[in-house]
């Protein structure tokens, strides 16, 4: 019982110090995504990237 | 000063102190009354019975700075065959005490003239109260009649052979103790307290020494050997090898009958030894009892010990649970009403468990009472775990009854074969003892500290994030959707010519529309700085939506690394009226919250969505928030820290129920008699 405390209290914990002192989300619709490096490297270019190929958000 | 006369049958010399009444010639056992001329005869006392007392005639001490002498010894005899001393303590200020010495315990009282009537012997009852008027509430122990059976020496007041005298013992708080004797109309009132023997620094005297160590003896129905470790105080014995039943009268056993008893299962053999709880202890007695609930029996059996500096204790097995039960003055504890549930005493508070009838079924070894086969005691049980306090209401023999309280202590099985040096395992104990420990609450109790210390972790937490998360605003922006779309607002137009009823917004002032060329309405944010890469983001999406719903695609990119954060929003908002009771669900704006990302320069990109050809509302409001404090996540370290001790909350009250599940005062006894 004792083992199985420290790990709610661990887990509990980590993750309000990871959200209040790291930024940290864990829940909700979104997800992180990396441009290709063509599109990254035309300043601007991301803006027509994402429109053409139809980058929807959180799908 | 005394006055001496001769003894009436023996012409021996007899000596009278100021308040003597009677005196035993030492020579002819005469007991010889003083007159005012010559003593009287007024007959001869038997024998006197060795009672192991280590008290002697003309042994002196002091007491509350007076000096005494006693001067005489009364024995009386119990109805259930014990028989007492009450030693007379002359003081020297001419005042006569009365020591009464009873299984190893010492009472000493001085007549008192009470202030008012006392109670008459019949409106008493064991364990209930008695009032002394100006000398309070007192418990009554015992109401009984003793029998007089010898004496020595001086004694001072008018006793007769074979006289027997009706008393009740009341017992008050801290050791007061006071004795009603109705032998004299009005009745005597003796008042003192308990006292340690060695509180009365008594030295000298006649006193024979206490036989120490074992008298053995044989069994005069089948020879076996018997070994007494109490000759002294023992009335009966059990014989373990042909299970007579056998009394003592003089350091001479005698059979009495032959006992119809179950097999003997015990676990500690007479005689044997050990160090209970730092004392030395010796089995000396075995005692098979049972009561009957619903039909259904339920033995225990008592083990007797002898512990030479405090008397006897009993340790007590049932189901394999063990505990140590000594005797309670019953003025220590508050009476106890027929039905009455809880009780406070000895600073706690007990909830009474059961009142059953105990029937004695085995008899093995030596007894300090005249025990029977099929002896019963009406017993009630207060517990407040791991102790209880029981109370024992026993009827005598033509009259009279005592109650005994007594105090148990649950003991680890364990700690009785660590005592006893027995062998192998202690068997595991079956089902919840009344008076058990929770083991759940003592785990409870241990994590408390634990659910201390996290709060306060959590709440040093909470403020530092409060501190530090202003929840700064890094974009606002309200969007035109019909200038986010131009062809929307052409199409729009023709379908209000048709007679389409559409929704048509004010013309706000029109943001970038990089997209204009297509008809999917694409915004753009201008670059948005981001200073703090340690906090987290916050979009709120905020539409004016009424049955109806209007979604948010989006994108935080960073325009230096390329990172796009990608996102969804929906703004909905539905009620009505159904069955006629009005209901609503969903709101009109709506949060998503984003991970901290590098510090730099992002671009939000949103796409709105909705369903049908024109968007449900006109124009949405679209906020960047960074540092935003989120109680969801002190909510879910403050559910860690509590789920354990709810967890074992529930084991606590789960364990709680099993127990008083066997109790006629439980939760379930009391849920059934509502049903009725």
């Amino acid at each position: 019982m004792r083992i199985l405390y420290l790990l709610f209290l661990g887990g509990g914990f980590s993750l309000m110090v990871a959200n209040g002192f790291f930024g940290r989300e864990f829940f909700g619709q979104r997800r992180r995504a990396d441009l290709p490096p063509s599109v990254r490297q035309t300043p601007g270019a991301y803006r027509t990237f994402l429109h053409n190929n139809g980058f929807h958000g959180g799908k | 000063m005394s006055i001496l006369a001769s003894c009436p049958s023996c012409g021996a010399v007899l000596s009278f102190r100021p308040g003597t009444m009677v005196a035993v010639c030492t020579y002819c056992k005469a007991l010889a009354a003083r007159k005012d001329r010559d003593p009287e005869l007024i007959g001869r006392v038997a024998d006197l019975v060795e009672t192991g007392s280590s008290l002697g005639l003309g042994a002196s001490g002091t007491f509350a700075g007076r000096s005494f002498t006693l001067a005489g010894r009364v024995q009386l005899k119990h109805p259930l065959g014990g028989i007492w001393d009450e030693w007379y303590l002359a003081l020297d200020d001419g005042r006569w005490g009365w020591l009464a010495e009873a299984q190893g315990r010492f009472y000493l009282t001085f007549t008192q003239d009470p202030h008012g009537a006392l109670p008459a012997a019949d409106s008493l009852q064991a364990g209930g109260l008695a009032d002394l008027g100006p000398a309070g509430l007192w418990t009554v122990g015992e109401i009984s009649e003793a029998a007089f059976h010898s004496a020595e020496g001086e004694i001072p007041w008018a006793v007769e052979p074979g006289a027997t005298y009706r008393f009740a013992d009341l017992s008050g708080r801290n050791g007061a103790f006071a004795t009603l004797d109705y032998s004299e109309e009005p009745p005597l009132f003796f008042l003192g307290r308990e006292i340690p023997l060695a509180d009365l620094h008594i030295q000298g005297g006649t006193r024979k020494p206490a036989k120490v160590g074992v008298q053995n003896l044989n069994c005069p129905k089948c020879g076996g050997a018997l070994a007494l470790r109490a000759p002294d105080q023992t009335q009966r014995v059990g014989c373990p090898s042909c299970g007579s039943l056998l009394s003592t009268e003089n350091g001479k056993l005698a059979f009495l009958k032959s006992l119809k008893q179950p097999h003997r299962e015990v676990v500690i053999p007479l005689g044997t030894e050990g160090v209970l709880n730092g004392e030395k202890v010796i089995c000396i007695g075995q005692l098979r009892r049972s009561c009957t609930v619903d039909g259904i029996a339920y033995p225990w059996t008592e083990y007797l010990l002898l512990d030479a500096q405090h008397g006897f204790k009993w340790l007590v097995e049932s189901e394999g649970h063990w505990s140590l039960a000594v005797a309670l003055p019953p003025g220590e504890v508050p009476q106890a009403r027929d039905g009455q549930k809880n009780l406070s005493a000895l600073g706690a508070n007990w909830r009474r468990f059961q009142d059953v009838e105990a029937v004695v079924e085995g008899v093995w070894g030596e007894f300090y009472w005249t025990v029977e086969l099929g002896e019963r005691v009406q017993v009630a049980e207060f517990i407040a775990p791991p102790r209880s306090l029981t109370r024992e209401r026993q009827g005598h023999k033509g009259g009279g009854e005592e109650v005994n309280w007594s105090l148990s202590t649950y003991l680890d099985p364990e700690a009785v074969w660590t005592a006893f040096k027995l062998k192998d395992a202690p068997p595991a104990p079956r089902g919840i003892a009344s008076f058990q420990p929770n083991p759940h609450k003592v785990t409870l109790s241990k994590s408390a500290l634990w659910v201390v210390g996290a709060l306060g972790l959590l709440l040093a937490l909470v403020m530092v994030e409060s501190a530090t998360h202003r929840n700064e605003e890094l974009f606002k922006q309200r969007l035109d959707l019909y200038e986010l779309a131009p062809g929307l607002r052409k199409e729009a137009a023709e379908a209000v010519r048709k007679g389409i009823p559409v929704r048509r917004p004010n013309a706000p002032g029109s943001p970038v529309a990089p997209a204009a060329e297509t008809q999917e309405p694409v915004y753009f944010s201008g670059p948005i700085e981001i200073k703090n890469g340690r906090r987290n983001l916050a979009v709120t999406l905020s539409a004016p939506v009424n049955n109806s719903w209007i979604g948010l695609e989006g994108a935080l990119v960073s325009e230096t690394t390329g990172v796009a954060e990608l996102f969804l929003l929906e703004s909905s908002f539905y009620h009505g009226v159904d069955g006629g009771e009005s209901w609503a669900e969903g709101g009109q704006a709506s949060t998503v919250f984003l991970s901290a990302v590098p510090a730099g320069t992002y671009v939000l990109r949103l796409a709105p969505q909705w369903d049908g050809r024109f968007p449900p509302v006109g124009v949405i409001e679209v906020q960047l928030r960074q540092g935003v404090m989120r109680w969801l996540y002190p909510g879910l370290a403050l559910l860690a820290i509590l789920v354990v001790p709810l967890i074992l909350v529930i084991q606590v009250a789960a364990f709680e129920g099993r127990r008083w599940q066997e109790s006629m005062y439980g939760t379930a006894a009391t849920a059934s008699g509502g049903d009725d």
